[in-house]
């Protein structure tokens, strides 16, 4: 079963991206910021990162630039807020496989993160 | 107990009248089918012009049921909206607006006997997924007119698994037209908004360009006329702000118009003695002192200039009746036209004419100070000293 990790500092969309994923018959984990998320990537070795940019603790891209110091090349999709071309341009940067923007529109999210995992 | 549906919705309707903002009232109709209808979950699509998609905006009930705001959106070419808007879908509803689960199955079948179109199998296909993915089990589209405005979703009811029933679904179709109504109002106050909002810039840009032909007429008010309207402002500010004197709420915007079309009668002037550098005949000075006269004459036929005319016309008259061209003595003089006076009389002494040079700030202002009460309004004098004490002007 392929393992994707949701990270984002909201509740809300954890579980609910929580209960859309496992229906999709995904291991899916949560984390509500940075340094949760980084615990588990290291921990659990997820194949693939819903990452979001905003977040209380730490931005997206200082989770990014952390991991790949670390030299760790998982999977991330970065999800962001606003169509801010300096993030998409450090997020491409730092090597991510895609990048969305909220609102999503959820059939799209879902062939994105399929196409990775599969 | 069995819920007062009528009673709920004529609550729902008086919020509605006394909520502007439709996101206020659609968010106390999500808490209301929440808490009264009992639904695990409500969310409602609204239809987002920038992003020419519907997006959930606003959502409430159980974590992990229920949709985050600002998460989700929907194109237009999306099935869960097209079975709203297309017209070929029109008749699976047999009249109903709403769309409960159950109600695709029939429709598929029902499909089977009109037709066995793929597209709308398909369509009909990814309906039930999508509301399947969303835990959502009734949808009630909001329309106005014919175009669809929102849509509300609703997930199942939370008190037994039994289906919404009739009454309920009723109840709920009244309350999307509510916020379809709330969303249509908003929309009709927002553009009545920006239509004032044209007018007055395009009325301010008129003024603005009325008030450059006279400079293009006359090199002296070039720059003179923008100062003149920066002084009276100000001085209308510290007015305010010392509480010297009750000013009309509108008084500060009249005067910026009176300040920018306080000389505009110079038009009526002839060019060569507007521009005679050597001294002026006494005939030549009486036609320049009939300028208040012309700008009130040009003004006059236009009811919005009515309350600035009074600053155009006396803004050459004097506080102990010696001016032109009534020769209004003291609280006849009408304040605008005092404070223009004040403002038109500063620039004029600091700023250079070919017979003359202009005079160093510091006297003009002694100037203005030693006459306040005889050529000047003291209260508008006084606002104005205070301001230079302070170094504003």
């Amino acid at each position: 079963m392929s393992k994707l990790l949701i990270v984002d500092d909201e509740q809300d969309v954890r579980e609910f991206a929580k209960n859309f994923f496992v229906k999709r018959n995904i291991d899916v984990r949560t984390a509500p910021g940075g340094a949760e998320a980084l615990k588990l990537i290291d921990e659990d070795k997820p194949d693939l990162v819903l990452l979001d940019v905003r977040m209380g603790d730490m931005t997206g891209i200082e989770v990014l630039q952390e991991l790949r110091a670390k030299g760790s090349d998982v999977k991330v999709i970065m999800v962001t807020g606003v169509e801010d071309q300096d993030v998409i341009d450090e997020a491409k940067s730092l090597g991510v496989v895609n990048y969305v923007h909220k609102p999503l529109a959820l059939d799209e999210l879902e062939q994105i993160v399929l196409s990775q995992l599969n | 107990m069995q819920l007062n549906y009528k009673k709920e919705l004529e609550n729902a309707s008086r919020s509605m009248i006394l909520v502007q903002d439709p996101k206020v009232l659609i968010r106390l109709i999500i808490r209301l089918i929440v808490r009264k209808v009992k639904a695990d979950h409500a969310g409602i699509l609204l239809y987002d012009h920038e992003k020419d998609s519907y997006v959930l905006t606003i959502s409430g009930g159980k974590t992990g049921l229920k949709i985050p705001p600002g998460f989700a959106k929907f194109g237009k070419g999306n099935s869960l909206i097209k079975i709203f808007t297309d017209k070929k879908f029109r008749p699976f509803f047999q009249g109903q607006n709403t769309l409960i689960v159950d109600d695709l199955n029939k429709m598929v079948w029902q499909q089977g006997v009109i037709g066995d179109e793929k597209e709308i199998k398909e369509t009909l296909h990814d309906v039930g997924c999508q509301m399947a993915m969303f835990n959502v089990v009734a949808c009630v589209p909001a329309y106005f007119r014919d175009n669809l405005l929102a849509l509300l979703l609703l997930g199942k009811k939370s008190t037994s698994d039994i289906q919404y029933n009739e009454e309920e679904m009723d109840f709920l179709s009244a309350l999307a037209s509510d916020v379809a109504m709330a969303i249509q109002n908003a929309q009709l106050i927002d553009d009545l908004r920006k239509e004032v909002e044209r007018n007055k810039s395009l009325f301010i840009n008129t003024v603005l360009s009325l008030a450059s032909t006279i400079e293009a007429k006359d090199k002296y008010t070039r720059g003179h006329t923008e100062r003149v309207t920066k002084y009276s402002l100000m001085i209308a500010d510290e007015l305010i702000r010392s509480k010297a004197i009750d000013l009309p709420k509108s008084f500060r915007e009249n005067l910026y118009i009176a300040g920018l079309l306080h000389d505009i009668g110079k038009i009526g002037v002839p060019e060569n003695v507007l521009r005679k550098e050597s001294g002026l005949t006494d005939e030549e000075f009486s036609q320049i002192k009939e300028h208040p006269i012309h700008g009130a004459e040009i003004l006059k036929n236009l009811p919005e200039f009515e309350q600035c005319l009074e600053g155009v016309k006396f803004h050459h008259e004097r506080y102990d009746g010696r001016g032109y061209p009534q020769g209004l003595k003291g609280d006849e003089i009408p304040v605008i036209a005092a404070v223009v006076a004040v403002a038109d009389t500063y620039d004029a002494m600091t700023s250079d004419r070919t017979y003359r040079k202009a005079l160093p700030k510091e006297a003009a202002i002694q100037e203005i100070e030693k006459n306040a009460g005889i050529q000047f309004n003291p209260i508008a004098a006084k606002a104005f000293v205070d301001l230079c004490s302070r170094q504003e002007i």
